[in-house]
């Protein structure tokens, strides 16, 4: 690349004076300036500018250069974030949307109602799609529900990838004892390289996952419609939660590594095994929680997945309820969720524990026998508990 | 009752799924690193099949003979009727739950079963579709 900027445009875009800029080059501070601002010794500039506010030294900020530690911020250089010419009611005349739902949708996906000042042609593309799904017809309610899942999901697949290609990218290129600039280089090409395939990847997945879910919603309504209409936003389903006993004893004995290649072993377990109806809202730490339309089917999953990792150690513990719960932003709320959550805190390693509900819409295959009647924490009735077994042939 | 028309059938049906599973580019050289011998028992059909991964010399990835006569010890066992097997294969036999339902009663390392199913799943496309073409009356 050459050299096509200026001082002056290069500061600006840093936030700092021309001559800062200048003394900060003549440092030598900023690795990819030998006379020439090119667009890579401008991000420098940019991260310079960054690190200084938060208090770093110059020297603490050129060594860090030198040993590739601020490498990444290159790629940053692929992302056009420019602030733009547009204001919020520029929004409103592109899309009709009133300005008060466009700062709720904003809000809803996580961006700050701050950026809605100025918005770039991006920006007011992305609102132009949202004015387009309420224009056909889908209800606000649910759209906004639906814009705050995507907002969380793809942030939390956006920290994974940047943390990832940090830990397996950038990290081994400091060991390696690369140059900071060489390694500035080769990350931004390898960014470069794959950011266009993301989105293709993860189009191709979602559509997957959506023929999965249109499958198992038509069974769903087929159950709902035998058991009677439930209000608007609740749903009767099967929730189970499940973790591996003595996992915090195992993290001591082992170290956290090993006890997280024991938790990734179950979770994976549990994913290659459930039935196509029920799936995975959540894993936190070891624990697991599932849910299912099919209470019968998911204590059978639970008593037979117990059989399949008898060997394995820590025994996983298992715990299920069956009941209404409020369905809200891509997750289920409710006593119900809450009181599933107690009964497994209740089982063993290898252990199932199921409420009564469950017990009625079992097969008579298994055999449930009832441990008592327990206070469960936070809950001021009493609850009947009983442990889910193959029993006698 | 099983939709197999007789054991024979069954036993052709299970040698050409056994041939996808081993020639497959993908799952064949997965099931044969995994090198984890199983013996399948079919108990309406009276019939076993022990199953390895191939040694040096053999063709394909995977080595499979219908009888316990064999120089090999299992590391998985499991018994279960030709139909459980056939709805396995296309898909719609859960093996946890057919576990709990007493249709699979396993054996020996099961942890080491646990780890193929992930790896034999591409093949539920392949069987239905081989079902499809040849073999209609075995689809469920």
């Amino acid at each position: 690349m050459t050299g096509e900027l200026t001082l002056t445009e290069v500061a600006r875009r840093a936030g700092v004076t021309p001559p800062t800029l200048k003394r900060w080059a003549e440092s030598g501070v900023i690795p990819g300036y030998d006379g020439e601002w090119t667009p890579a010794a401008a991000a420098h500039a940019r991260i310079v500018a960054r690190l200084r506010e938060r208090g770093h030294s110059l020297n603490a900020i050129r060594a860090a250069g030198a040993a590739g530690r601020l490498a990444f911020a290159y790629t940053e250089d692929l992302f056009p974030r420019e602030a733009g010419p547009y204001s919020l009611d520029d929004a409103v005349r592109e899309t009709g949307l009133e300005p008060a739902l466009i700062e709720r949708i904003y809000g809803a996906a996580g961006f700050s109602s701050a950026q809605l000042e100025r918005l770039n042609d991006d920006d007011l593309q992305l609102l132009r799609y949202i004015a387009a799904v309420l224009a056909a017809g889908f209800p606000l309610v649910a759209f906004l529900q639906l814009v705050r899942v995507y907002g969380q999901a793809l942030a939390q697949i956006a920290d994974a990838e940047v943390r990832l290609f940090h830990l397996y990218v950038h990290e081994p290129l400091m060991r390696d004892g690369v140059p900071g600039m060489e390694m500035a280089e080769e990350m931004e090409g390898l960014a470069r390289e794959l950011l266009p395939l993301a989105s293709p990847i993860m189009d191709a997945m979602h559509q997957r996952f959506l023929a999965h879910f249109v499958e198992q919603d038509v069974v769903g309504h087929m159950e709902m419609d035998l058991e009677g209409a439930l209000d608007l936003g609740r749903l009767r389903v099967v929730i189970a939660f499940a973790d591996l006993a003595g996992y915090t004893r195992l993290t001591e004995e082992l170290g956290d590594e090993l006890a997280v290649d024991a938790v990734e072993r179950f979770v994976e377990a549990v994913e290659n095994t459930l039935p196509d109806d029920a799936r995975i809202v959540k894993t936190i730490g070891d624990e697991v929680m599932i849910v299912g339309s099919d209470a019968g089917g998911l204590v059978d999953w639970a008593v037979g997945f117990q059989a399949l990792v008898r060997d394995e150690r820590p025994l996983p513990r298992i715990g299920m309820h069956f009941g209404e719960v409020v369905y809200r932003d891509g997750d289920y709320f409710g006593r119900e969720v809450n009181l599933s959550a107690r009964v497994v805190a209740r089982a063993a390693g290898g252990e199932v524990l199921v409420t009564r509900p469950v017990v009625g819409a079992a097969g008579n295959h298994l055999d449930f026998e009832l441990i008592g009647e327990v206070k469960l924490k936070g809950f001021s009735e009493m609850t009947e508990l009983f442990l889910a077994t193959m029993g006698e042939e | 009752m099983s939709a197999f028309a007789s054991a024979d059938e069954f036993r052709e049906v299970m040698n050409r799924c056994f041939s996808m599973m081993s020639e497959d580019p993908e799952m064949g050289p997965k099931l044969r690193d995994a090198d984890t011998p199983q013996r399948f028992e079919f108990t309406d059909a009276d019939l076993v099949v022990n199953i390895r991964a191939a040694r040096e010399g053999e063709d394909g990835n995977l080595h499979w003979e219908w009888t316990d006569e064999v120089d090999w010890e299992p590391r998985v066992k499991m018994t279960m009727s030709t139909e459980t097997c056939n709805r396995y294969f296309q898909g719609k036999e859960n093996v946890a739950m057919a576990i709990a339902r007493r249709r699979i009663k396993t054996g020996g390392d099961v942890k080491a079963a646990l780890s193929l199913i992930p790896i034999t799943k591409p093949i539920y496309e392949r069987y239905r579709d081989m079902l499809a073409d040849e073999y209609p009356h075995l689809r469920v």
